[in-house]
């Protein structure tokens, strides 16, 4: 289905009966990988999940957007479906960012929150990320004699090996350097809805400790460890997620 | 051996259907028949045009891997010469090879190309061309002009209202204003010139007309909002022919009137909401012969081939209607000038293969050329010399 948000063209899924519960998914990823706990869900919730915008069959945003235009997107979203009253909102790692900081500026309002996997949390690794500047500064300097579709496969290999997100969404590399510069620590201290986080054991792009940092910081939350899970709980853990989920919901 | 030249991809919101029509309906059918050199042309979203082996391979799209081919490769350039060529320049521009085109096969959905657009270029080339001509595309392909003349026919069509764009945008309260006052809920609207269930949306409150009417107007600058038929089936009919028509068999999409056709039920769920394993594509599921009673299958089937004939189209198309099955009454609903896969499926049921289908439509688009070529387009007068 689609809809035209703040001149956006905008894709999304919506089904199911009940109060509403709204999926927001992370960098580089789309209402897709949802459909399995959407159609779970919608047994007893209204189900909505849009492809913000940039992924998914959503258009790009006009200008480099941060936490607070997503957030804003999606309250204008929600205004758009005539939806007045959500009960929870689910946002998965940026997705969580985009989800706190909404919650937090009052932007979005929500009964509920569940943070999966939820990014947010900046400079762990201030050491590391001089010495990836650094590098990537000389590699610039090191492969400019050569042509451009080369340089520009190596540079893909290079954000793929150290794990960055960087170029998932080539056309939202200035969205995706001002997103991922903005921490949510401050946010999470403003939260008191019911919040529910679950991170895998084995999440390498927001580990455990992010989930622990986010559960001390926010009262009323829970936090549940799924073993053996990576970043990509939706895909690993369906079943566990989904009883998660309705548990915290009943 | 004639050279048949297959155009497919352009710039349309159907590009990517397009491709897989060419390359799954269209060429390798057409190679089967081991009667034809066939080529494969790729107009990129830029408009770009390539030849190319290649190009014949779904791999070099699904892999993303034509964006690089595009990087590395020079378009072509075309030649009008009393026909149609196509000159590729080597990758220095040193050699260049050409392509005298004998037939285009047009595997182009959306604008650009089954609006009427390709066959304009190819009738001013003067080459022969597979399917619906320039005027029976424009008016197949518009939603809204198709509608005035089923009505002028004597065709019966669902109530519709039209807006465009300028006032949509500017006073969008006014036109569903308008709407509403002529049209009951449950509502259709829908981009006038696009296919492929792109842009269309369903609405059953003024929140949705509201939302379906921004939604149609960011892809079309004209909207038809149309009343939705109740005790609806829907069904489709494939045709092909010049003077002389036939049918395919009449085909029921099982869907809910809530489930409409749209992109992504049509083309990426195997057409059944729900069911993302069927992976038939356009073929989606569907009931072929359409479950109906003896004379109402008859009626469509007969207000079918007449809406061909009176839109003028030539080679293939396909027209969709909808019955009220409780009234027994029959709509036309839209023509389609290139019904995705050609509607293979549906052909090879009634009895026709893929390689058939192909083969009869290059000989319809050489009989039509040669036809056309015996028409008088030049008159001689003194009328230069009295300068």
């Amino acid at each position: 289905m689609q809809v035209v948000v703040d001149g956006i063209l905008t894709n999304y899924v919506r089904q199911g009966n009940g109060r509403v519960v709204v999926i927001l998914h992370g960098w580089g990823d789309s209402s897709k990988s949802w459909q399995q706990l959407a159609s779970a869900l919608s047994h007893n919730y209204d189900v909505v999940v849009p492809d913000l915008p940039g992924f998914g069959a959503t258009k790009s945003p006009p200008k480099t957007w941060g936490l607070d235009d997503y957030a804003s997107f999606i309250k204008d979203f929600l205004k758009k479906l005539n939806i007045s009253a959500t009960y929870c909102i689910v946002g998965h790692s940026n997705g969580g960012a985009i989800a706190l900081r909404g919650i937090a500026k009052n932007i979005i309002t929500t009964d509920r929150l569940i943070l999966l996997a939820s990014a947010g949390i900046r400079g762990e690794y201030k050491g590391r990320l001089k010495a990836l500047r650094y590098a990537a500064k000389t590699g610039k300097l090191l492969t400019s004699p050569l042509p451009k579709a080369t340089k520009n496969k190596l540079r893909a290999k290079v954000y793929q090996t150290i794990g960055s997100d960087m170029l998932v969404a080539e056309h939202l590399q200035e969205t995706f350097k001002k997103v991922v510069s903005d921490d949510v620590r401050d946010d999470a201290k403003k939260i008191d809805i019911p919040t529910l986080l679950i991170y895998g054991e084995l999440d390498q792009q927001t580990p455990l400790r992010y989930g622990e940092t986010l559960h001390q910081l926010i009262d009323h939350s829970s936090l549940e460890v799924l073993p053996g899970a990576s970043h990509f709980l939706q895909l690993d853990r369906p079943d566990a997620i989904n009883s998660a989920i309705q548990g915290f919901l009943r | 051996m004639d050279t048949i030249a297959v155009i497919f991809g352009g710039r349309s919101a159907e590009h990517d259907v397009s491709i897989i029509t060419a390359l799954s309906s269209i060429i390798k059918p057409l190679e089967l028949t081991e009667k034809y050199r066939v080529e494969a042309i790729y107009i990129s979203k830029e408009g770009a045009w390539y030849w190319d082996e290649k190009l014949k391979n779904i791999d070099l799209y699904s892999s993303g891997k034509i964006k690089d081919f595009i990087k590395k490769n020079h378009p072509v350039s075309l030649k009008f010469d009393g026909g149609l060529t196509l000159i590729k320049s080597g990758r220095q521009r040193i050699r260049s090879s050409s392509l005298k085109v004998d037939v285009v096969f047009p595997s182009m959905h959306g604008t650009y190309g089954e609006d009427g657009a390709l066959m304009g270029l190819l009738d001013m080339a003067g080459v022969a061309y597979v399917g619906c001509d320039l005027a029976s595309s424009t008016i197949a392909m518009d939603k809204i002009l198709a509608k005035e003349v089923a009505i002028a026919n004597q065709i019966p069509v669902t109530k519709f209202v039209i807006a465009n764009k300028e006032e949509i945008d500017k006073d969008i309260a006014s036109v569903i204003k308008r709407v509403t006052t002529k049209l009951s809920y449950p509502l259709f609207i829908k981009p006038t010139h696009l296919g492929s269930s792109i842009g269309i949306s369903r609405a059953q409150d003024q929140t949705a007309l509201s939302n379906g009417l921004e939604v149609a107007a960011t892809y079309d600058d004209m909207v038809v909002i149309e009343e939705e038929v109740p005790n609806l089936i829907e069904v489709t009919l494939p045709i092909i022919g010049n003077d002389v028509l036939t049918p395919a068999m009449l085909e029921q999409p099982m869907t809910k009137p809530e489930d409409f056709f749209d992109f992504e039920t049509k083309y990426l769920q195997g057409g059944k909401k729900g069911k993302g394993k069927a992976g038939k594509g356009s073929q989606g599921y569907s009931k072929i012969p359409a479950d109906l009673p003896k004379d109402l299958y008859k009626k469509a089937l007969d207000l079918g081939l007449r809406t061909y004939q009176i839109v003028g189209c030539q080679g293939i198309a396909r027209v969709d209607m909808l019955i009220d099955s409780k009234k027994g009454e029959v709509y036309f609903n839209e023509i389609n000038p290139l019904p995705g896969g050609l509607y293979a499926h549906n052909w090879r049921a009634a009895g026709i293969s893929s390689v058939e289908l192909v083969d009869r439509l290059v000989n319809m688009a050489k009989e039509r050329f040669e036809k056309q070529q015996k028409l008088a387009t030049t008159f001689d007068t003194n009328y230069l010399q009295q300068f």
